[in-house]
C-alpha cells in the first residue's frame, strides 16, 4: 500500500513536470529574449546565462509610443466587450436554464450553428455598414463584435452554472412575488458569480488578443496592442527582435496576472460548487 | 413554457439574439448573394450563379486544404479533449501548490497567437531550435516540419494544442469539481476500481461539459488560421494549407469576393457536416433538460 | 483633446469621436491645425519624414499650410487592403495612400484621382530626375496615379570575414562562382556556428525571378509574356535545387521568410543573401549583428553563359490621392512636397530607397551609404519582378508552389516549368 502510494506521488510528479515543462517554457523564452542583449537572441546555440538589458524596454518606450496607446485602447474595449458579453449572457443563460420548450430549445441551438460561420466573413460585408454609422476607429464597434462572438459559448456555460443552482431558491422568491429580473439579479447572479468570472476570463482573453476585427475596423484612435505587435513583426526595415519580445511581454503580462487574480475565486467558486451537491 | 413567463423571458434573451443576428446572421445572408457574383475593388458585383462553388470545389488546392484542416480538427481536439481530461483528473485528484499549477496550465491561453507562433518558429528552428537541439542529443528523432509535410502538420497540431488545452481543460475541470464527492464515497462502498469509478461516474456525469468543450473546440479548430499562416504559410508547397488560409488568399490576396465568399458558405457546410453527431449529442442534452 | 473633438468632426461621425474620446487622449501632443490630412502607408514613410518637431522633414509645409499629418500605418500587404477598402467606400477621410508598383491594375486604377492635371497646373521640382522606370510603373492606361517615393531594389550581401575564413578574397563576379562560394561557405565557421552558403525566403518571387535573370529568362515581361526564355527558368531551378541538395541553401528553405534572412546574416549562419540595399544598415548595425562593418553588398551576378543586360529586381512605392477624398489640393501639395529633392533626400538620409536619380549623386549621401553607388547601379535598370494584373497574387502563388517543389526535388525543373505554363497561362490578361 506504501509503496503504491509512492509510485502514484512519483507518477504525479513526473506529470506535473511534464506540464510546468509545456506550458511554461515558451512563456519564460519570451520574457527571457526581452531580457537579452540584441546580439544574443537568436544565437546558436541559445544562451541560457546572460546579463540581463533593459534596453528593449527603454527603446519600447521612447521608439513604440503608439504601443502604450493601443494597451489603452486595449483595456477599453477589453472592458467594454466583457461587460457586454458577460450581462447578455447572464441573463439568456438563466432563461435557457430555467425555461425549456421548443423555442427555447431551438434558439439555442441557433446560437451555436450561427458560431460554424467564421468570423473572417462578416466582415467584408460589415466595412462599409460599420463605415456608413460612423463607426469606424471607434472603440463601441470592438466591443460590439467581441461580445458577440462570445455570447453563444457564454450562454450555453452560464446555461450549465445556473442548472447547478437550485430552482427551489427562485420558486421560493417568485412566490414572494419577484419577478424575473429580480431574481436574476438577487438569486442567480451572487450563486452563479464564479460561472461569470469563467465566461469573464474567456471574453477578456479573446479581446485582448484579437487581431482580424481590430486589423479591419480601426485606424488611429481605436488601434489595439496585438495590431501594434503585428506591425512591429511585418516592419519592412527590418524587426527589431528585442523590442517585440519587450512588448510582448508588456502585452502578456496584464492578462496573466488577470488570470492569476481571477483564479483565486475561480478555484473557491469551483470548489464551493463542489462541496455543495 | 406558460405565457406570461415567455413574455418576462424574451427581453432577457433578446440582447444576445439582437448581437448575433445584427452583426452574424444579416451580414452573412449578404455574403450568400456575394458567393453568387463576381467582384473585386473597382469592380462592381456581376451575377455569375453557381460559378463560384464550382470553381472552388474543383480548385485542387481547396481540396487539399480542406483534407488537412478536417485532420488537424480530428486530431488535434480529440488528442487536447484527452490530454485535458486527464489534466482535469490530476488537478481533482488533489495536488500540492494546486492554485500556482492551475495558472501555469492556462498561462498559454494568455498568449497571443502571433507571439506564440514566433516563439514557436525558434523553439523549433530546424537547425538551431533549443527543442530541437535537445532532441537530438537524446538521440530522439526531430521533427523536420520545413521539409516533411507530415511532420509540418504535426508541428501544426501540437501548437494548436498548446494554444487552447487551457479552454479543454478549465471547462472540464470546471465539470469534475461539479460533481459531487458523495457519488465517489458511494461507488468506493460498493467495491468499484478508481477505473470503474471513473466509468461509471465521471464520464457520464462529465458527459455535457466534454461535448461542449468538443463543439466549441471543432468550431474554433475548423477555421485554424494563424498557426498555420504565420508558421508554415501553408509551405512546404501548400502541403499544409487549411481552409482559412485558402479564404484568406482569396479574400486578402487576391481580392476575389466571390469565391472568398463560396469558400466560406462551403466551410460552413463542412464543419457543420464533420460536428453533425456533437451538435445532435448536444441537442439531446438541451431536450433532455427540459423539464 | 478639444482640438481633436472640434477638428475631426468628419463622416468618421459624432458618436464615434465621442466614445474615442479616451483614445483622442492618449494619442499624444497634437497642436492646433486648421487642418487635418490623413495618411495611409507603412510606418517606414511615417519614419523616413523624420522624428520629433527637430527632424521633421515636413514642419514648414506643416507650417505653410496650417495641416496637421496624422499616419494609419499598417504591414504592406494589408495596407493595400485597407487602401483599396477605403477607397471603394463613398467617400473617404484618406487624402494620401501609399501604393505598391505590382497592384495599379486597370480596375484598381479608377479608385485613384488622375494626377497629370496637377501635374500640369502645379508641376513637381525637376520632376524628370525621378527614375523613369518607377515612374514608368505608376501610368496606368496613360493616366498617372501615383508619384513614386520609394524603392527597393535587391542586391548581394555577403559576409566579408566568413568568405575569408573560407580563403575567398573577393565576392562573386558571376552567378557560377556565387554558387562555387556558397558551397565553400556551407561549413562550421571558427565560432562553431554551422554555416550556410545562402539563404533566400521560398514567399517572395524576387528570388528565383532574380536567377532566372541571371540566365537571360524571366517570369513575367512587362507585356505579360509568361517564360520568355523557359530553359532560362529551368537553368535557374536546377541550379537553386542544387544548391539546396549540397547543403547550401537551409533545410528550412521552404518556411523561410524575409526576416529570417536577416536574423541568420546577423548571426553569421548564412553567407550569402539577396535583399533590399536599404537592409545595409541593419545587417551592420552592432546592437543587433554580429558582424557590424563585415556585411556588405554587390549587384546581384549573371551568369557567366549570358551576355545580354540583366535587370535587378526592384519594388516601388508611389503616392496617390484616393478618387473620393475631397480635398484633393492639400494631399496635392503634400505629395508635390514629399516628392521634392530635399524631401528626398531628407528621406534617403532616414533610410529611405532615394527615387531621384540625383540624390545618389549628392557627396554626403554616398559617404554616408557604402553601397549608394551598387544600388545606383542597379536601380538604373531595375524592374519589378511582374508587373501589375488582376489576378498576379495568384499567379505569384503558383509560380512559387512549383518553385518550391522543384527546389525540394519533388518535381524535376523541367516538370516544374510546364507546370507554371499550363497553370499561369490562364490567369494572365488577354
Amino acid at each position: 500500500m506504501r509503496t503504491s502510494r509512492l509510485l502514484i506521488g512519483a507518477g504525479k510528479a513526473v506529470a506535473v513536470t511534464a506540464l510546468l515543462f509545456w506550458s511554461l517554457f515558451p512563456i519564460v523564452f519570451i520574457v527571457m529574449s526581452s531580457l537579452k542583449p540584441g546580439q544574443e537572441i537568436f544565437a546558436v546555440p541559445p544562451v541560457y546565462v546572460f546579463t540581463p538589458t533593459f534596453e528593449h524596454y527603454a527603446a519600447l518606450w521612447s521608439r513604440w509610443g503608439v504601443f502604450f496607446d493601443g494597451l489603452l485602447n486595449s483595456t477599453i474595449v477589453t472592458a467594454g466587450a466583457t461587460a457586454l458579453a458577460v450581462i447578455a449572457s447572464t441573463c439568456a443563460g438563466y432563461i435557457y436554464s430555467r425555461g425549456s420548450g421548443r423555442f427555447l430549445n431551438a434558439s439555442v441551438m441557433f446560437l451555436i450553428i450561427v458560431r460554424l460561420i467564421p468570423p473572417i466573413v462578416v466582415t467584408l460585408p460589415l466595412f462599409p455598414i460599420v463605415n456608413a454609422m460612423g463607426l469606424n476607429d471607434t472603440h463601441i464597434v470592438l466591443m460590439v463584435l467581441y461580445a458577440t462572438f462570445f455570447v453563444s459559448l457564454g450562454t450555453v456555460l452560464m446555461r450549465t452554472f445556473i442548472d447547478q443552482i437550485p430552482r427551489e431558491l427562485d420558486e421560493a422568491a417568485e412566490i414572494d412575488g419577484a419577478g424575473r429580473l429580480t431574481i436574476l439579479r438577487r438569486v442567480i447572479v451572487p450563486l452563479a458569480a464564479p460561472g461569470i468570472l469563467a465566461v469573464a476570463v474567456f471574453v477578456v482573453v479573446f479581446a485582448w488578443n484579437e487581431f482580424l476585427f481590430a486589423f479591419i475596423f480601426t485606424a488611429t484612435r481605436a488601434k489595439t496592442a496585438p495590431l501594434v505587435i503585428s506591425e512591429m513583426i511585418g516592419s519592412i526595415d527590418g524587426v527589431d527582435w528585442g523590442v517585440l519580445f519587450a512588448a510582448s511581454t508588456v502585452q502578456l503580462a496584464p492578462v496573466l496576472l488577470f488570470v492569476v487574480l481571477m483564479n483565486r475565486y475561480l478555484v473557491a467558486g469551483l470548489t464551493a460548487g463542489a462541496t455543495k451537491g | 413554457m406558460r405565457t406570461r413567463s415567455l413574455a418576462q423571458s424574451l427581453p432577457l434573451i433578446a440582447p444576445v439574439h439582437i448581437l448575433i443576428l445584427s452583426v452574424i446572421v444579416v451580414p452573412s445572408i449578404f455574403v450568400i448573394w456575394l458567393s453568387l457574383t463576381k467582384s473585386s475593388f473597382g469592380q462592381a458585383p456581376t451575377w455569375v450563379g453557381l460559378e463560384n462553388y464550382v470553381r472552388v470545389l474543383g480548385d485542387p488546392a481547396f481540396r487539399g486544404a480542406l483534407w488537412n484542416t478536417v485532420v488537424i480538427v480530428v486530431f488535434a481536439v480529440h488528442i487536447e479533449l484527452a490530454v485535458g481530461l486527464a489534466v482535469a483528473l490530476l488537478f481533482a485528484s488533489g495536488l500540492p501548490l494546486r492554485r500556482f499549477l492551475l495558472v501555469a496550465v492556462l498561462a498559454p491561453y494568455a498568449v497571443s497567437e502571433v507571439i506564440a507562433v514566433v516563439m514557436w518558429r525558434f523553439l523549433f528552428d530546424p537547425d538551431a531550435g533549443p527543442v530541437m537541439l535537445a532532441l537530438q542529443a537524446l538521440g530522439l528523432p526531430i521533427l523536420d516540419w520545413s521539409f516533411e509535410p507530415t511532420h509540418a502538420m504535426i508541428l501544426i497540431a501540437l501548437l494548436t494544442i498548446w494554444l487552447h488545452l487551457p479552454f479543454t481543460f478549465i471547462i472540464l475541470y470546471a465539470a469534475r469539481l461539479a460533481i459531487p464527492g458523495d457519488l465517489y464515497e458511494a461507488a468506493r462502498i460498493d467495491g468499484a476500481t478508481p477505473l470503474q469509478a471513473f466509468r461509471r461516474v465521471t464520464l457520464p456525469l462529465l458527459g455535457p461539459a466534454i461535448v461542449v468543450a468538443l463543439l466549441f473546440r471543432y468550431i474554433f479548430a475548423f477555421r485554424i488560421f494563424s498557426e498555420v499562416w504565420l508558421l508554415t504559410g501553408g509551405g512546404p508547397a501548400r502541403s499544409t494549407e487549411v481552409v482559412a488560409v485558402y479564404l484568406y488568399q482569396e479574400a486578402f490576396s487576391y481580392n476575389a469576393f466571390g469565391p472568398a465568399a463560396a469558400t466560406a458558405w462551403i466551410m460552413v457546410a463542412a464543419s457543420l457536416l464533420l460536428a453533425a453527431g456533437y451538435v445532435l449529442l448536444l441537442r439531446r442534452q438541451v431536450a433532455g433538460n427540459a423539464h | 483633446m478639444t482640438n481633436r473633438i472640434t477638428l475631426d468632426m468628419t463622416r468618421r461621425g459624432f458618436l464615434g469621436t465621442a466614445l474615442g474620446g479616451a483614445a483622442a487622449l492618449a494619442a499624444g501632443p497634437s497642436w492646433a491645425a486648421a487642418k487635418t490630412l490623413n495618411i495611409l502607408s507603412h510606418k517606414v514613410h511615417e519614419t523616413v519624414l523624420g522624428t520629433g518637431t527637430d527632424n521633421d522633414l515636413m514642419k514648414d509645409w506643416k507650417a505653410k499650410n496650417d495641416a496637421n499629418l496624422v499616419f494609419t500605418t499598417f504591414d504592406s500587404n494589408p495596407l493595400q487592403d485597407r487602401l483599396f477598402r477605403e477607397a471603394s467606400l463613398p467617400s473617404t477621410d484618406y487624402g494620401v495612400g501609399y501604393i505598391i508598383d505590382n497592384r495599379p491594375t486597370a480596375d484598381i486604377a479608377k479608385l485613384f484621382a488622375p494626377l497629370d492635371d496637377f501635374l500640369a497646373s502645379a508641376p513637381i521640382e525637376n520632376y524628370d530626375d525621378i527614375a523613369p522606370g518607377l515612374r514608368e510603373a505608376m501610368t496606368v492606361g496613360g493616366k498617372t496615379i501615383g508619384i513614386p517615393v520609394r524603392h527597393a531594389t535587391g542586391g548581394l550581401f555577403y559576409n566579408e570575414q566568413l568568405l575569408e575564413e573560407a580563403g575567398i578574397s573577393a565576392p562573386p563576379a558571376t552567378l557560377e562562382e556565387l554558387i562555387e562560394q556558397a558551397k565553400k561557405l556551407t561549413f562550421t565557421s571558427k565560432d562553431g556556428t554551422p554555416v550556410t552558403g545562402m539563404i533566400m525566403a521560398s514567399d517572395l518571387a524576387v528570388f528565383p525571378v532574380s536567377f532566372a535573370r541571371a540566365y537571360g529568362g524571366d517570369y513575367i515581361t512587362k507585356d505579360f509574356k509568361l517564360l520568355p526564355k523557359p530553359e532560362a527558368m529551368e537553368k535557374a531551378l536546377a541550379t537553386m535545387a542544387d544548391l539546396f541538395k549540397a547543403g547550401a541553401l537551409p533545410r528550412s528553405y521552404a518556411t523561410t521568410k524575409n526576416d529570417d534572412q536577416v536574423t541568420w546574416m546577423q548571426q553569421g549562419r548564412a553567407a550569402f543573401t539577396m535583399i533590399t540595399f536599404a537592409r545595409f544598415k541593419q545587417f551592420n548595425d552592432p546592437a543587433q549583428s554580429k558582424f557590424p562593418g563585415r556585411i556588405k553588398a554587390v549587384q546581384f551576378p549573371k551568369s557567366s553563359s549570358y551576355d545580354g543586360e540583366m535587370a535587378a529586381v526592384t519594388e516601388s512605392w508611389g503616392m496617390t490621392i484616393p478618387a473620393n477624398f475631397a480635398d484633393k489640393d492639400l494631399a496635392w501639395s503634400y505629395i508635390r512636397e514629399v516628392s521634392s529633392p530635399r524631401v528626398t533626400l531628407g528621406m534617403a538620409r532616414n533610410g529611405n530607397g532615394p527615387v531621384r536619380v540625383s540624390t545618389y549623386a549628392d557627396a554626403d549621401f554616398a559617404a554616408a551609404s557604402p553601397v549608394a553607388a551598387a544600388e545606383a547601379k542597379a536601380l538604373a535598370t531595375a524592374r519589378g519582378a511582374f508587373p501589375p494584373f488582376p489576378e498576379a497574387a495568384r499567379a505569384q502563388q503558383l509560380f512559387l508552389e512549383d518553385v518550391q517543389l522543384a527546389v525540394l526535388g519533388r518535381k524535376t525543373p523541367a516538370e516544374a516549368v510546364e507546370s507554371m505554363v499550363t497553370r499561369i497561362t490562364p490567369l494572365l490578361p488577354s
